[in-house]
């Protein structure tokens, strides 16, 4: 956490130095901020044995909410830092390449959802460690070709990125689709954990299921707003007419 | 005009094969199977409970736990309740839990019933003398429970314990007993098998 945090501040100072907005900057510290609170007490602990919901607020952090904020305070020198030519420049082509970003995020979506997977690496703090790191890695991943945006590819044009965005993020819906429906709680971890007094366990993967449809839609579809405004208030501006020249 | 009338041995072939009972996928198999115990203790109501004579024929789910468990005896009469709820009532009525609490020092009859009420109403507590329940878990092949010291400056300790639940069948037999670590699809997928046995 505390090499993250040190990562993100000198990347930081050096987007503001190359520019980027103070609410950019102020965005990717509240990014490293929710970082830490899903690491940390309480949502930590829970989410590592006891309550599946802590677990998917965790996902949902790690994977959806905190990479594009922390990118967007970082973008330019991130892109700066991108090769424009050579293997490197083939290497960053093809880690960008939206379609392998989106599969990418959505194999480890999958992956680290599946049951037998959960209950072999949560009991450990290793394993556990791992799967949190590969959320959050893979939400980078997710988000660079939106928010970094380099290297620049000419067809990945705003309606295009509002797709990819829909598209790649509705693996995750799907999961929390069969964690709502599921008549049996689907992982053994949070399933034989110390009693919860409150819910019992198939209650607390119902909600695990209803906090990632929900918070997760209200992410995407917050953002997929956000874009879809901009997009077409460029297209707008593009279109009106424009002033006759002054003589 | 001719009647098909199969042979008599192969007729009683096909019924054996027809009425045998799919075996239990999970649990750990008793090898020699255990006959239902003979014991009465009392119940949360305080009257006399003949165990052998109330869930005679009754597929019967039997677990010696504490109320102050933290977290193995909860978790598992949990499970059990959790998917016993899924059942038919036809099955429900055929069904019966059976709780014995190994820690009569601090379970009361009221507490035991206020326990089990978390998770079913019908689910039955008794509680006897802490040398009378040690002796009916040592005639079903379980350790007595250990008994630990006050570790708590408020009294409190822990009962060490075996935590399987014991599963007797209709033909009043068990043959498979279901340690802590059983989930609740373990159960969803043997209960409606235990059912069919013996009957």
């Amino acid at each position: 956490m505390l090499a993250l945090a040190i990562a993100f501040g000198v990347l930081a100072r050096r987007g503001r130095a190359m520019g980027e907005s103070r609410l950019a900057f102020w965005a990717g510290w509240t990014a490293v901020g929710l970082v830490w609170q899903s690491l940390d007490w309480p949502i930590g602990p829970l989410a590592a044995g006891y309550l599946a919901s802590a677990h998917a607020v965790q996902f949902l952090t790690l994977a959806l909410a905190a990479p594009p904020l922390l990118l967007l305070a970082v973008r330019k020198p991130l892109a700066a830092a991108v090769p424009t030519a050579g293997r490197g420049h083939a290497v960053a082509m093809f880690l960008t390449q939206p379609i392998i970003a989106g599969v990418l995020f959505n194999l480890i979506t999958i992956t680290t959802h599946v049951p037998s997977v959960v209950d072999r690496f949560m009991p450990s703090q290793l394993g556990a460690f791992a799967i949190d790191a590969l959320w959050f890695a893979g939400g980078l991943v997710l988000w660079w070709p939106l928010v970094v945006g380099a290297p620049q590819r000419a067809w990945f044009s705003p309606p295009v990125r509002m797709l990819y965005l829909f598209m790649a993020t509705l693996v995750h819906t799907g999961i929390a689709m069969v964690m709502l429906i599921s008549r049996f709680p689907m992982y053994g971890i949070y399933e034989l954990a110390p009693p919860w007094e409150v819910w019992s366990p198939l209650e607390d993967q119902h909600l695990a299921g209803g906090v990632m449809e929900l918070a997760g839609a209200a992410i995407i579809f917050g953002i997929l707003t956000v874009m879809f405004f901009r997009w077409s208030g460029g297209v707008a501006g593009d279109n009106a007419p424009k002033a006759p020249p002054r003589d | 005009m001719s009647r098909l009338s199969p042979h008599p041995l192969l007729a009683a072939a096909l019924c054996i094969l027809a009425c045998a009972a799919p075996a239990p996928r999970h649990g750990v198999s008793l090898e020699p199977p255990i006959p239902r115990p003979t014991f009465t203790l009392t119940d949360t109501r305080g009257k006399a409970y003949d165990f052998a004579r109330e869930t005679r024929g009754r597929l019967t789910f039997l677990f010696f736990g504490y109320t102050n468990c933290p977290d193995v005896c909860p978790v598992h009469v949990s499970n059990v309740a959790a998917v016993l709820h899924k059942l038919s009532f036809e099955d429900q009525q055929r069904s019966a839990f059976v709780f014995v609490t190994v820690d009569p020092a601090r379970d009361s009859l009221p507490a035991v019933r206020a326990w089990l009420d978390h998770f079913d109403k019908t689910f039955v507590g008794l509680r006897g003398d802490a040398a009378l329940v040690d002796s009916l878990m040592g005639t079903l092949g379980l350790p007595p429970a250990i008994r630990a010291a006050p570790t708590e400056p408020n009294g409190w300790y822990e009962v060490g314990h075996a935590a399987p639940v014991i599963v007797f069948t209709a033909d009043d037999v068990a043959r498979v007993m279901y340690p802590f670590g059983t989930r609740q699809l373990d159960w969803a997928e043997d209960i409606p098998r235990l059912l069919k046995v013996g009957r």
